[in-house]
């Protein structure tokens, strides 16, 4: 099993004895997300964090187009994972569709009869299901969606990586030149990228929260076109004993636009 | 050459051109500029891209970069540009959809800086836009084309995959695996189904062909039902159409309710046919079930929108359908083949079989077993006997079902409808070919529901009841079934059925005949033996009758003992020539006449003359043998006459010997000129005397001298005076374990 800290490239950071922190990222780049909020927590907390399979410097040869086909087999790497590294209580913190997989995360525990695995659950602009339905307010409509996957091809950042030489004209003996044009964070392969675009903002997993049953923060942003607040409130009504805290921190990322607060938030839950 | 007045110097004009204004170079550049604060605020905006977009620059400042963009821009920005200006400071060539004032996309590329303070917080970020729009189409075709060629390369690794699945496909069965699996795969469909159409038309020529689904995969068996009750009598128009996408909306809701509503309940938003053709037959249909997504989902497709299979899947799915078509043809040729063969292998097993049949019963059985191995998964026989229809067996292929064939056989013929496939088979005397089993057919032919419910229990599928004729006599029925896990019966298993049948018939025939004829003689024979001997004062008796173990025709051997009014006892053993009924028939007789004349008890040698007087007016047909005797039980004054019989044995105190008893012709010879000499002695206590027939002493192997001599040496061996244990050492001794004769014996020894 020492393959599974390998294929989710597991970083551990902090304080061994510390209570274990597993920060999952989002849809779009990988680890590096929480590069301003892990060392405030690194001082008195064991920090783990990982890329999902096909993210990051993830082993893109594990990605299973059917295990991956649906957010469940992101929870059953995240529970491999902890169980790999004999985590308990884990204070687990999901950015987006994270927060999701998180919720999934916890079932995959109970399944596994492990419910010490985890003890918290923080998420981070977490939207159980997009795409609008009846009365249910997601923020997307179908055609978005479609728009969302229409610009990933067009960006296609791991894609542009092969064509950048032949666009800009670069002699394929300088391939620094190739490299500097790339956007390296968020480079993937771009079938899979597309793969988690469509398992991300398809799914639907609003049953799911019901089942949540560790203390659970729910981070809400200002501004957020991805998880808009309604949607917050929606997650903080459907999970039982939840603590909702709005941000005023603008977008999607807020540990990146505003570790303090984000950072403050979390504590401020955790020492309840 | 320098210094020509009037003449503008170059790099005076140069230099004019690069000291302009900066400000001007911003405002009017070749690319838009604009400048934003962290959380997307633009504070600053050239004129080129307010003119790009067609937005005054009022109405920009102020507002957020990320709400001009498309909504896929939006989480595109969010997701990536946010993210990795503040990890890398810096984007390159990120493709986002600027949205004019009008409306309109202006696709762009972005370039973008983040700057920040000493402490690192970001200020402000700086962004160049360009216009991209030839070069995102350029894009986008390089992309439709990757996608097209990979999508093409998929459809022709399919096609490959399918035609080397094909050719390793030997059955109709693996042929539609292989369809339905590849084809499901090609089109990422929820399920899949291969329809064909039977082979052979269900009877008339206005019949519409049956459909039976082959193989299904994932599809509900209510839809497939559903659609093949839709597609009768529209089957020929539904394959004319080619290849055809049928949606799930308003028109079929209202047009096919059922099928729609099947369709719903399975998560199908729409169904593919695909016709499945060799040559110009159309053999079936491959049915697709587009799914609304795949796995858990959620679709794309808005509600009821409608699902388009493009041309290159059409063609592709023209091209399995002809291929699976092919293989079918293929795979039915090779399967028919195979079954010839088996036909053959089943009729020479059935006649090896029928050659070596021992009894009725047992052949039945065993045939019953052979048909169920080989041709049907039920096979039932009727046979009329004289005790009228008896259902002599049924059985079923699979031991587990066989509960089910025996309900079936506690029914018998004369319980069953008149339209019973069996019943009207040994009615009309010609072969019932039920092709099609159904519910009106078990309604027609079952009375009750028990009945019924094994029937159905059994899934049959079609039936053929042969009827089983000798000589215009009708034996029986021979009725065999399938169910639907083979495939129905066809003409060939029909002839096949038919020709089991006359084997059949024959052998039942001989076989009736010959059982019939044991039945009777053992009967007769059994009736007309005395009943033991009475018990006399003074003497001790054993008798025993063996009938012949080869051969099926019974002996016409006798004995008989009588206590006559004066205290006598009468004494006969007899033997009628001949070893079927007429010597039973004949031994009956004689029986009785010799009883009718004792009555007036004559000597044994009067019997014998009066027998031979009485022959020819009796219409005696046959002659015999035999020994009459008289006994005082009291005195043991012994007097016996022989008609050509063999001579008695009389064992005293272990020593044997035969009764000097000077035989006198048969009975039914022409009589004889002096009346039989009487052999008159006294049978002293203790002595033994035996009576018998040939049978005992004779043998295929040996002379009757020797077997005389045989049973002189057996008598005194066997050391003893008791009539029981006398008859069972002498039978042991001299009679093995088969008889070519019937035996008949009676012992005798005085013990008072």
């Amino acid at each position: 099993m020492g393959s599974v800290l390998a294929r989710n490239c597991v970083t551990v950071s902090g304080v061994p004895s510390g209570r274990p922190m597993v920060f999952a990222h989002g849809f779009g780049c990988d680890q590096a997300m929480w590069r301003f909020v892990a060392p405030d927590f690194e001082v008195d907390h064991r920090v783990v964090l990982f890329d999902h399979v096909g993210a990051g410097s993830s082993d893109l040869s594990a990605y299973d187009p059917e295990k991956y086909g649906s957010l469940r087999g992101y929870a059953r790497d995240i529970v491999e994972i902890c169980r790999e590294l004999e985590l308990e209580n884990v204070v687990l913190v999901g950015h987006s569709v994270s927060a999701m997989i998180g919720v999934l995360a916890l079932q995959e525990a109970a399944l596994q009869d492990a419910p010490e695995l985890f003890g918290a659950l923080v998420m981070v602009g977490p939207n159980p299901r997009y795409v609008d339905d009846g009365d249910y307010v997601g923020g997307f409509s179908r055609a978005d969606i479609l728009g969302l996957l229409d610009a990933l091809d067009s960006n296609h950042l791991g894609w542009s990586a092969q064509m950048a030489p032949v666009i800009m004209g670069a002699h394929p003996d300088q391939p620094e030149l190739a490299e500097e044009l790339t956007n390296s964070f968020c480079r993937t392969d771009p079938d899979i990228a597309r793969q988690f675009a469509r398992v991300t903002f398809l799914s639907d997993n609003r049953a799911d929260l019901a089942d949540i049953a560790v203390p659970t923060l729910v981070l809400q942003c200002s501004e957020d076109v991805i998880a808009p607040d309604v949607v917050g409130r929606y997650v903080h009504d459907a999970v039982a004993g939840s603590t909702f805290t709005k941000l005023s921190a603008v977008g999607h990322v807020p540990h990146l636009s505003s570790p303090e607060e984000t950072t403050a938030a979390i504590r401020a839950f955790l020492t309840g | 050459m320098s210094g020509a007045a009037g003449e503008p110097d170059p790099r005076e004009q140069l230099g004019r051109l690069l000291e302009e204004d900066p400000a001007d170079l911003y405002e009017n550049a070749p690319m838009g500029y604009l400048s934003a604060l962290p959380d997307g605020r633009i504070v600053k905006v050239n004129r080129t891209f307010c003119a790009w977009t067609g937005r005054s620059p009022d109405a920009l400042l102020g507002a957020r970069f990320q709400d001009l963009l498309t909504m896929g821009g939006r989480v595109f920005h969010e997701t990536h540009v946010v993210p990795l200006l503040r990890m890398q400071g810096a984007v390159r060539e990120i493709a986002l959809d600027v949205v004019r004032m009008d409306g309109s996309v202006l696709p762009c590329l972005i370039n973008a800086v983040e700057l920040r303070n000493d402490d690192g917080t970001p200020v402000l970020m700086r962004a160049t836009l360009f216009e991209a729009t030839a070069r995102r189409r350029y894009e986008r075709e390089l992309l439709t084309a990757q996608r097209a060629a990979e999508e093409s390369e998929a459809r022709s690794r399919t096609v490959q995959q399918v035609v080397s699945d094909m050719a390793a496909a030997t059955s109709v069965a693996d042929v539609a695996a292989v369809i339905v699996e590849r084809g499901r795969a090609a089109l990422r469909a929820r399920g899949a189904a291969l329809v064909l159409v039977e082979e052979e038309p269900a009877g008339g020529i206005d019949d519409l062909p049956r459909l039976h689904t082959e193989h299904a995969v994932g599809l509900p068996a209510e839809l497939l039902h559903e659609l093949q009750a839709a597609a009768i009598g529209q089957l020929a128009l539904e394959l004319e159409q080619g290849v055809r996408t049928i949606p799930l909306d308003e028109r079929l809701r209202s047009v096919r309710p059922e099928i729609a509503g099947a369709m719903a309940a399975g998560g199908l938003s729409s169904l593919v046919l695909v016709p499945v053709t060799a040559d110009s037959r159309r053999l079936g249909v491959l049915v697709l079930g587009l799914g609304a997504a795949g796995g858990d989902l959620i679709s794309l497709d808005e509600p009821e929108a409608v699902t388009v299979t493009g041309p290159a899947d059409v063609d592709l799915l023209w091209t399995l359908g002809r291929q699976a078509g092919q293989a079918l043809e293929r795979a039915r040729l090779h399967e028919e083949t195979a079954r010839q063969a088996e036909r053959s292998a089943f009729l020479l097993e059935a006649a090896r079989l029928l050659a070596e049949a021992a009894d009725v019963r047992e052949t039945v059985e065993r045939l019953a077993h052979l048909s169920v191995d080989r041709l049907a998964d039920l096979c039932v026989i009727d046979l009329e006997t004289e005790q009228g229809p008896v259902r002599a067996t049924a059985r079923h292929r699979d031991p587990t079902r066989q509960y089910l064939a025996d309900e079936v056989r506690e029914r018998h013929l004369s319980q069953r409808s008149a339209t019973h496939p069996s019943t009207r088979a040994m009615q009309q005397g010609g072969t019932q070919w039920v092709r099609v089993v159904d519910e009106e057919f078990l309604a027609g032919v079952t009375s009750e529901d028990r009945h019924r419910q094994a029937i159905r229990a059994m899934e049959l599928t079609s039936v053929v009841a042969v009827p089983l004729m000798a000589d215009g006599r009708r034996l029986g029925v021979l009725t065999l079934a399938t169910d639907r896990r083979r495939s129905s019966f066809t003409a060939a298993d029909v002839e096949v059925a038919e020709q089991l049948g006359l084997q059949m018939s024959l052998v039942l025939a001989k076989a009736q005949r010959y059982e019939l004829d044991v039945r009777t003689s053992h009967t007769l024979q059994a009736n007309l033996l005395p009943p033991p001997p009475p018990e006399v004062a003074g003497l001790q008796m054993a008798v025993r009758y063996l009938a012949a173990t080869q051969g099926v025709e019974v002996g016409g051997d006798f004995y008989d003992v009588v206590r006559l009014p004066d205290d006598q006892v009468a004494l006969a053993v007899g033997d009628v020539v001949g070893h079927d009924i007429t010597a039973a028939a004949t031994m009956g007789q004689l029986n009785s006449v010799y009883r009718a004349l004792l009555v007036d008890r004559p000597a044994p040698s009067a019997m014998i003359a009066r027998l031979q007087a009485s022959w020819s007016l009796l219409g005696l047909q046959r002659m015999a043998t035999a020994l009459f005797a008289t006994l005082d039980p009291v005195t043991g004054q012994l007097r016996i006459a022989s008609a050509g019989h063999l001579a008695p044995l009389l064992l005293t105190a272990g020593h044997a010997e035969f009764l000097p008893v000077a035989p006198s012709r048969m009975l039914g010879a022409p009589p004889a000129p002096a009346p039989a000499q009487e052999w008159a002695g006294v049978l002293t206590v203790g002595a033994t005397l035996v009576l018998f027939t040939d049978g005992l002493v004779e043998s295929r192997s040996a002379d009757i001298d020797a077997g005389l001599a045989h049973l002189l040496a057996a008598a005194e061996a066997a050391d003893t005076s008791d009539p029981d244990e006398l008859c069972d050492r002498l039978l042991d001794a001299l009679t093995g374990a088969h008889r070519a004769d019937d035996i008949a014996l009676l012992v005798l020894t005085r013990t008072a």
